[in-house]
C-alpha cells in the first residue's frame, strides 16, 4: 500500500513540475508587460523602469526567469510586480479569506444534495422528482454572475441589509454576537450561489447513482429478507452509491478555485479568486505563476486525498 | 461546480448495447417534452443567429453601433424619438423591439450580433475539443497497451486527461486569454483545449469494450489498416456518447464564454455578446433593468435548451437506462 | 431511521443557522443596531486604491485624498475658495529686487553711473512723492558689492545638451532694493531715473564662464545674472504648539525639510515645478519661515498648501535606519520613494493615519490633539470597491456613508427622500480643440462657425441629463476669474454657414463645403473608453455633415492618443477636458504661445501675443482685484479667439446618508445640529471635522 500512495506522490509532483512550466511559459511568451513596468505607461519614469525590469530579471531569457522565480518562491523572496509586496505571504492571506467560503459551499453542497437526491431517486418520476430534475436543469444553465446579481439586488431592495464582502464594514468595534452573526450572514449568500452549480450537479448525481444500485440483486434480497425500507435504502444501497462521491471530493476543489474567480468579484471577497483576477489584469507574474502552481497543488492533495479515501472506503479496490 | 468543466450528469455511460434492439431514436427523443421543446428553441435560435449576423452586418437591417443620444435608456418597445435623430439612425420599425442602452444603442441588434458569436464559439470550441478529445481517447482505447518506455500509451494519456480534468480550467482559460491579444479565435481555441476531457474519457471507454468485439478482431485479422479500423468501424459506434457530451459541452462553452466576456475579456466593444451586455448592463439595473435581464435570460434559455437536448440525446441513446426498475 | 432524520435534519438546521443570521446584521436605517460605534465612522467608496500617501510624492487623486486629511500644508482655502492660514497663522508678503549698476551707461542728464548716484536719485525720487509711485513702496536700499559665484546649473535632459553645467558668475555691484509689497512694474517706476536705455543690451557672455567650452550656448543666462531681478519674499508666522501625530512639535525646520525633499532629484517628486521658483527658504526662528523666490510669480503661495513633512521621520538618518537588511546596491538606490513611511504617514492634520488593507481600505482615526479641535467623527475608511454597481448597493444598505451620483441616476436621487443630494458645478471643463498650425483652421471665423454649429445645450441635455451647464471659458465658472458677462456662442447653423462663406467656403454641388477644390475635411479624434467623449464625437460629427462639412473620427488608446498626436502635435482637431485648480489663474502652460512644443501642454499652438502678454502680467499679479481684471480681459480674448470650442462643465451630485449632519457645540458645550451645506466651488466637506451622523433622520 505504501507502495501505492508512493508511486501516487511521485507522479503527482511530476505532474506538477509539468504544469507550472507550462503555465510559466504560457505567461511569458503572451505579449503584453506587467502594467507598472510597461515602457509606454506615462507615470513611470524611465529610469525606473528600467530599475524594475532589472529587478525582476523581465530581460533574461525565459528559462532563467523560470529558475529565478523557482528560487524566490523557495526562499519566500518573491515579490509582486504590482506593489513589491513578497507574493507568499499575501496568497496566504487570500487564501485564508477563501477558505471559510470554500468550507462552507462544499458543506451545503453536500448537504443538501444528499437527500434531494435520495428522495428524488427513491420517489421516482414524483411531482417532487419531475420539479427538482427541472430546477437543476434550471440551476445548471443559469450563469452563476446573473443569478447572483438577481440575488444581490432582491436582497438589498427588499430587506437593505448589506450583502457584499466579507461582513458589513463599520462593525468592528461591535458586540461579538453581532459580529460572528454578521460574518456568517455574509459568508451565506455567496456560499449559496457558489453551490447551486454543486446542488444540481451533485443531486442528480446521487440521484442516478442510487437508481442503479437501488435495482441491483443485494437490494432486493435486502428486501426480501424483511428489512424496512429504510434501513435498505439508507443503510445498504447508500453505501455503494456514495463510494463515487469519493472521487468527486477530488474534482470539487478546482471546480471551487475556478467558480471563485466570478463569484468573489461579485460578492467583493478578498479571496484567491479575487487575487488572480487583479493579477491577471495587472499582468502580474509572479502572482499568476504561484497562484497557478499553488492551485495546481491544492487540487493534486485533494485528488490524492480522494484516492486514498477511495482506497479505505472501498474493500473491494485492488491496487493495480 | 466550474462552468468549463462537462455537465456530466450521470457518470459515465454504459456502452449501447448495440447487439440487441435497434434503439428507436426519434420517436423516444420526441416523447422526452422538454428535449423537444429545448430542439425547438435551437432551431429558432440557429435561424436567430444566421439572420442575425446577415442582417447586423451583411445587409445592415438592424443597427448595432450607431449611438443614439437622445434615445438612451428606453425600455423594450417603445418608439423612437424620431425628431431629434437622423432619420437613417432610426430603428427599422421605428420602435426599439427591446429597448436601448446607456449609448442609445439597439438591444435587440447587439443581441441578434451576440446570439451569432455565442454560437460560433460554442460550436467551434466544442468542435475542436471533440476532436482531440476523440483522437485521444482512440488512441488511448486502441493502442492502450502499448508500451513506450517505461509507460503504456493508456496511462500517459489518462495520466494527461485526468491532469487536465482535475485543473482548474477557468483560470487558466482566464490567464491566457487576459494576456493574448483579445480575439473571438483565441477564445474558441483555448476552451476547445482545455475541455475535451469528458470526450476523451467516452471515446477510450467505448473503444476498450469495442477492440474485443467480433468484426474489429476479425477487421485485424483481415488485415486491414488499423487507422481504417478506427476511423470506419469503431469509431461511427462510439459516437453516440460523444454526442451527448459534445451538446451538453456547448452549453458550457457558451457559459464560460459570457463568463468571459462578463469579466472584461474575450471578445471586446463594440462587438457584442451577450457576457458583456449584461456586464455593461449590470451598472445600470436600477435604472434601465431591462439591459440585465434581456441578456441573462437569453443566455439561461439557450444553455438550458443545450442541455435538455443533450439529455434527451442521451436517454434517447440509451433506452437501457430508461426502463431499468427496481 | 436515525440516518434518514440525520439526512434531513443535518441541511434544515444549516440553512436556519445560516438564514437566522439575518436579523443580526444592520440595515441603513439600523445602522447602529449592536454597533453604536457606527454613528462615529464615516465610510467612503473609491474606485481606485491609493498609491503613495506621501503629499510630495503622490500623483493621483485618491492619494491625495487621504494626505489631505493626515497633513496640514502652511496655507489652505476658506469657504470663499481665498487662502487662509492653517500650520500658518500669519504671511506677509514683501519684495527685494535687485538692479545691476552699469557704470558704462550714463543716466539722462549725462551724469555716470555709479551705486552712490543711483542711490541718492531713487531715494529722493521716493521723497519728493509724486508720479514715481516710490513712497511708501519703496523702504531702503542697500549696495551690494561685486562677487563671484561657482554654480552647477542642471539642464533638463535633451539632445545634446549636457545634463550639468559648472559655470562661475561673475556678479558686478548691484543695488538692492526692500519693497513693502511686490510689484512688477517696479522697474518701469525707475526708468525715468535711469535712462530708457538701461535696462536694454547687458552683455551677460562677459560675466558668465562655463567650465566646458560651448557649454555656455546651453545656458539662459539672463537667468544666471539677471538684469533687474525681482525677488518676492514672503515671510510665514507658523501656529504654535501644532504636533505631529507622534507628539513632535511642527517646526519651520519641517517647512524648510519638506521643500527640501521635493527639489531632492532622487525623490523623483511631481511637485518640483510648483516649488522651482523659490530661491531660498531662511529660518529666522523655529517659527517662522522666510521664502525668496527667483522671480515674480503670483501662483506660488498657492503651492503652500502641500502637506508638510515630518523632518525626524524623514531624514537621511531615518531613512539610513530603514536600510539596515538590504544590499550595498540597494542601499545606495533607497530614497524616501522606498520609506516605509509612505505606507504609514505621519503628519498634523484632523486625522491620524491607522492601517491601510491593500485594495481593500484605509483607515484613519481622528487626531485628538488637533490644533482646531478634535473632529466629531472618530473614524475615516475609504473603501476601495472598483465596481459601480457595488459601491451604490453598499450605500444603500448603510455601508458607505457617500456616493457619487452618475448623471442618469440623478433625478433618482433627488426625488429619493432617504437621503441628502447636492450638486454643484465641477472644476472641469470638456472642449474641442482645434490645431492652430493647420491653414484649415487658421481663419478664426471658421472656429467660429464649427462652434456654432453644435447645440450644446442638446449636448447637456442627453449626455448630462441637464446635470451640467455651458462654459466660455478657461477658468472654473465658479472663481472670480471667470468673466459671467461673456456670452457664449449661439446655436446657429445658418449663421455659421454664412460666416463660412465669408472665409471663403462656399457648397458645392454635393452639399459639402468646398474652397479652391478642395472640401472641408478633418480628422477629430479622442481617447477611447470614455463613453462621454464619443458622444460628443458622434453628435459633433453629425452637426456638421449637416452644414456640409466632412468630419471622421477616430478613437485612440489613452497612451497612444497622446504620444502619437497630441504630443507631436500631429492632429486636427481633438475632444478632450481640462480639469482647473480652483486657486490660481495662471494659464500659461495651456496658452501662452511659449508652450506648443512636443509634449507641453499648449498642443493647440495657439499664439495670441496679447494673450501672452495678460497670462505673464496675470502670474505676475499679487493683488487679487488687479489680477481678476487682467483675467477678464483673457477670457474674452480667448473666447473670442476660440481655440477651443469650450463646450460644458459637468455637475456632480453628491450623496450622502440623511443622519449625517453638522454638530455645531456652543460655550457650554451644548450641540446643535446644522444640516450640511456646500460651500463655494461646491464642497460639501469644508466643515467635514463637524460631521457626525445620528442614530435618527433629523428633521430641518
Amino acid at each position: 500500500m505504501w507502495a501505492y500512495i508512493l508511486r501516487n506522490v511521485w507522479q503527482r509532483l511530476i505532474l506538477l513540475v509539468f504544469v507550472s512550466i507550462l503555465a510559466h511559459s504560457v505567461v511569458h511568451l503572451a505579449p503584453g508587460e506587467p502594467s507598472e513596468v510597461d515602457p509606454s505607461n506615462p507615470r513611470m519614469k524611465p529610469e525606473d523602469i528600467a530599475r524594475i525590469r532589472a529587478a525582476f530579471h523581465l530581460d533574461d531569457p525565459l528559462y532563467l526567469q523560470y529558475i529565478y522565480w523557482l528560487r524566490d518562491l523557495a526562499s519566500g523572496d518573491l515579490k509582486s510586480f504590482k506593489d513589491s509586496q513578497p507574493v507568499l505571504p499575501k496568497i496566504g492571506q487570500r487564501l485564508l479569506n477563501s477558505l471559510p467560503l470554500f468550507l462552507l459551499t462544499t458543506l451545503i453542497v453536500w448537504g443538501l444534495s444528499f437527500p434531494t437526491g435520495i428522495h428524488a431517486a427513491v420517489h421516482r418520476d414524483s411531482p417532487f422528482d419531475r420539479s427538482m430534475t427541472f430546477l437543476s436543469y434550471t440551476l445548471i444553465s443559469i450563469p452563476g454572475f446573473f443569478l447572483s446579481y438577481l440575488v444581490i439586488l432582491g436582497v438589498v431592495d427588499t430587506l437593505d441589509v448589506p450583502v457584499i464582502g466579507m461582513s458589513t464594514f463599520g462593525m468592528d468595534e461591535a458586540v461579538p454576537v453581532f459580529q460572528w452573526m454578521d460574518r456568517l450572514w455574509h459568508l451565506t449568500i455567496p456560499a449559496l450561489m457558489s453551490a447551486v452549480m454543486g446542488i444540481a450537479i451533485l443531486s442528480r448525481y446521487v440521484r442516478s447513482q442510487m437508481l442503479e444500485v437501488i435495482g441491483q440483486d443485494y437490494v432486493r434480497t435486502a428486501r426480501a429478507k424483511g428489512l424496512t425500507e429504510d434501513v435498505v435504502i439508507y443503510r445498504h444501497a447508500l453505501r455503494n452509491a456514495l463510494l463515487p462521491f469519493v472521487t468527486m471530493f477530488g474534482f470539487l476543489v478546482p471546480s471551487l478555485i475556478s467558480g471563485s474567480v466570478i463569484f468573489e468579484q461579485i460578492f467583493a471577497w478578498p479571496g484567491i479568486g479575487r487575487l488572480g483576477y487583479e493579477a491577471v489584469l495587472a499582468r502580474d507574474f509572479p502572482v499568476i505563476l504561484t497562484l497557478n502552481f499553488i492551485t495546481a497543488v491544492l487540487t493534486l492533495i485533494g485528488t490524492f486525498v480522494a484516492d486514498i479515501l477511495y482506497l479505505f472506503a472501498d474493500p473491494r479496490i485492488q491496487i493495480e | 461546480m466550474s462552468a468549463a468543466q462537462p455537465q456530466t450528469m450521470a457518470g459515465e455511460a454504459p456502452a449501447p448495447d448495440l447487439a440487441g434492439e435497434a434503439p428507436a431514436f426519434w420517436p423516444t427523443f420526441w416523447q422526452n417534452r422538454l428535449a423537444a421543446a429545448g430542439a425547438v428553441v435551437l432551431v429558432v435560435l440557429l435561424g436567430l443567429a444566421i439572420a442575425g449576423k446577415a442582417l447586423t452586418e451583411w445587409w445592415i437591417v438592424f443597427d448595432t453601433e450607431t449611438i443614439r443620444l437622445p434615445d438612451k435608456f428606453k425600455p423594450p418597445l417603445s418608439e423612437a424619438a424620431t425628431g431629434m435623430i437622423p432619420a437613417p439612425d432610426a430603428p427599422v420599425f421605428g420602435h426599439y423591439l427591446l429597448g436601448t442602452d446607456e449609448l442609445g444603442r439597439d438591444v435587440f441588434a447587439r443581441m441578434l450580433q451576440g446570439s451569432f458569436v455565442s454560437l460560433s464559439i460554442g460550436f467551434v470550441a466544442v468542435g475542436i475539443s471533440v476532436l482531440i478529445g476523440t483522437a485521444l481517447g482512440a488512441l488511448a482505447g486502441f493502442y492502450g497497451n502499448l508500451r513506450l518506455g517505461i509507460i503504456t500509451v493508456d496511462t500517459l494519456i489518462m495520466r494527461f486527461t485526468d491532469t487536465m480534468m482535475c485543473f482548474p480550467t477557468f483560470f487558466l482559460i482566464l490567464t491566457v486569454v487576459a494576456l493574448l491579444p483579445p480575439s473571438i479565435y483565441n477564445i474558441m481555441i483555448v476552451i476547445g483545449l482545455t475541455s475535451w476531457t469528458g470526450t476523451a474519457r467516452f471515446v477510450r471507454a467505448e473503444f476498450l469494450s469495442l477492440r474485443e468485439r467480433d468484426f474489429v478482431v476479425a477487421a485485424q485479422a483481415l488485415g486491414v489498416p488499423e487507422i481504417r479500423i478506427m476511423f470506419r468501424h469503431m469509431l461511427p459506434n462510439a459516437m453516440a456518447p460523444v454526442l451527448v457530451s459534445a451538446t451538453i459541452d456547448v452549453a458550457s462553452a457558451i457559459l464560460t464564454e459570457s463568463a468571459l466576456s462578463f469579466l472584461g475579456f474575450g471578445v471586446q466593444p463594440p462587438y457584442a455578446t451577450w457576457g458583456n451586455i449584461l456586464a455593461d448592463g449590470k451598472d445600470f439595473i436600477f435604472d434601465a433593468p431591462w439591459l440585465f435581464f434581456i441578456p441573462g435570460f437569453a443566455i439561461l434559455i439557450v444553455v438550458l435548451a443545450f442541455n435538455l437536448v443533450g439529455e434527451g440525446l442521451r436517454e434517447a441513446l440509451n433506452p437501457g437506462l430508461r426502463t431499468r426498475r427496481a | 431511521m436515525a440516518l434518514r432524520r440525520w439526512f434531513l435534519a443535518v441541511p434544515a438546521v444549516l440553512l436556519v443557522a445560516l438564514l437566522q443570521a439575518y436579523f443580526w446584521v444592520p440595515t441603513y436605517d439600523q445602522q447602529s443596531a449592536g454597533n453604536p460605534k457606527r454613528l462615529l465612522k464615516y465610510i467612503e467608496a473609491s474606485a481606485a486604491d491609493a498609491k503613495i500617501l506621501n503629499p510630495i510624492l503622490n500623483a493621483d487623486t485618491v492619494s491625495s485624498g487621504i494626505t489631505d486629511y493626515v497633513f496640514e500644508g502652511l496655507l489652505g482655502a476658506d469657504q470663499d475658495l481665498r487662502l487662509r492660514g492653517r500650520l500658518a497663522t500669519d504671511w506677509a508678503i514683501t519684495e527685494q529686487a535687485y538692479l545691476i549698476v552699469r557704470p558704462d551707461k550714463r543716466l539722462p542728464d549725462g551724469t555716470p553711473v555709479s551705486a552712490a548716484e543711483l542711490k541718492k536719485r531713487i531715494l529722493d525720487a521716493r521723497d519728493r512723492g509724486g508720479r514715481s509711485g516710490l513712497k511708501g513702496l519703496l523702504l531702503a536700499i542697500d549696495v551690494l558689492h561685486p562677487e563671484t559665484r561657482a554654480e552647477t546649473v542642471v539642464t533638463p535632459p535633451a539632445e545634446g545638451k549636457p545634463a550639468e553645467i559648472r559655470v562661475k558668475v561673475r556678479v558686478p555691484e548691484r543695488l538692492r532694493f526692500s519693497l513693502s509689497r511686490v510689484d512688477q512694474d517696479f522697474f518701469s517706476r525707475l526708468e525715468p531715473i535711469l535712462g530708457s536705455g538701461y535696462l536694454d543690451g547687458f552683455p551677460y557672455e562677459r560675466h558668465v564662464d562655463a567650465e566646458e567650452p560651448g557649454a555656455r550656448a546651453h545656458l539662459h543666462l539672463v537667468e544666471l545674472l539677471p538684469l533687474a531681478e525681482h525677488n518676492p519674499v514672503i515671510l510665514f508666522q507658523l501656529r504654535r504648539g501644532v504636533r505631529f501625530h507622534d507628539g513632535t512639535e511642527v517646526t519651520a525646520r519641517d517647512v524648510k525639510f519638506t521643500y527640501d525633499a521635493i527639489m531632492n532629484p532622487k525623490n523623483l517628486s511631481p511637485r518640483v515645478s510648483d516649488f522651482e521658483p523659490i530661491k531660498s527658504i531662511e529660518i529666522p526662528d523655529p517659527h517662522s519661515v522666510k521664502i525668496t523666490y527667483k522671480r515674480l510669480h503670483s501662483p506660488a503661495i498657492n503651492a503652500w498648501t502641500m502637506g508638510i513633512l515630518p523632518q525626524h521621520l524623514l531624514s537621511e538618518e531615518a531613512l539610513n535606519a530603514e536600510t539596515e537588511n538590504l544590499s550595498a546596491a540597494a542601499r545606495a538606490a533607497f530614497g524616501m520613494r522606498e520609506a516605509r513611511f509612505n505606507r504609514h504617514p505621519i503628519g498634523s492634520g484632523p486625522f491620524k493615519f491607522v492601517e491601510w488593507r491593500d485594495v481593500e481600505f484605509i483607515h484613519l482615526e481622528r487626531n485628538d490633539d488637533y490644533w482646531e479641535g478634535r473632529p466629531e467623527l472618530e473614524d475615516y475608511y475609504l473603501r476601495i470597491i472598483p465596481d459601480p454597481l457595488t459601491q451604490e448597493v453598499e450605500f444603500r444598505t448603510g455601508a458607505v456613508d457617500y456616493y457619487g451620483a452618475m448623471p442618469h441616476q440623478v433625478a433618482r436621487y433627488l426625488k429619493d427622500d432617504s437621503y441628502q443630494s447636492f450638486s454643484s458645478l465641477a472644476l472641469s471643463y470638456s472642449y474641442i480643440g482645434y490645431n492652430l498650425r493647420k491653414p484649415l483652421f487658421a481663419d478664426p471665423r471658421v472656429r467660429r462657425a464649427l462652434g456654432m454649429a453644435i447645440d450644446v445645450d442638446d449636448i447637456i441635455r442627453y449626455l448630462l441629463y441637464g446635470e451640467g451647464e455651458r462654459t466660455t471659458g478657461p477658468f472654473p465658472k465658479e472663481t472670480p476669474w471667470y468673466d459671467p458677462a461673456v456670452r457664449p456662442l449661439p446655436y446657429d447653423p445658418a449663421a455659421a454657414v454664412r460666416l463660412l462663406e465669408e472665409a471663403g467656403w462656399r457648397k458645392n454641388k454635393e452639399g459639402l463645403l468646398e474652397k479652391d477644390g478642395t472640401i472641408f475635411e478633418f480628422n477629430l479624434i479622442t481617447n477611447s473608453g470614455n463613453p462621454a467623449r464619443k458622444n460628443i464625437i458622434t453628435i459633433a460629427q453629425n452637426a456638421w455633415k449637416r452644414i456640409g462639412i466632412e468630419c471622421n473620427t477616430q478613437y485612440f488608446e489613452w497612451a497612444v492618443f497622446l504620444e502619437d498626436f497630441v504630443d507631436k502635435g500631429a492632429f486636427d482637431a481633438v475632444v478632450l477636458g481640462w480639469t482647473t485648480p480652483p486657486l490660481d489663474p495662471d494659464l500659461y502652460q495651456i496658452f501662452h504661445s511659449s508652450q506648443s512644443g512636443p509634449k507641453q501642454l499648449n498642443f493647440v499652438a495657439y499664439n495670441n501675443p496679447e494673450a501672452d502678454r495678460l497670462i505673464i502680467r496675470i502670474r505676475q499679479e499679487y493683488d487679487p482685484e488687479r489680477q481678476r481684471a487682467l483675467a477678464h480681459r483673457l477670457h474674452r480674448i480667448i473666447y473670442e479667439d476660440q481655440p477651443y470650442n469650450f463646450l460644458y462643465t459637468p455637475r456632480t451630485t453628491r450623496v450622502l446618508d440623511k443622519k449625517i449632519v453638522i454638530v455645531e457645540r456652543d460655550a457650554k458645550d451644548q450641540e446643535r445640529y446644522v444640516k450640511i451645506y456646500p460651500t463655494k466651488g461646491g464642497t460639501i466637506s469644508y466643515y467635514f471635522n463637524k460631521w457626525r451622523k445620528l442614530a435618527f433622520t433629523p428633521e430641518f
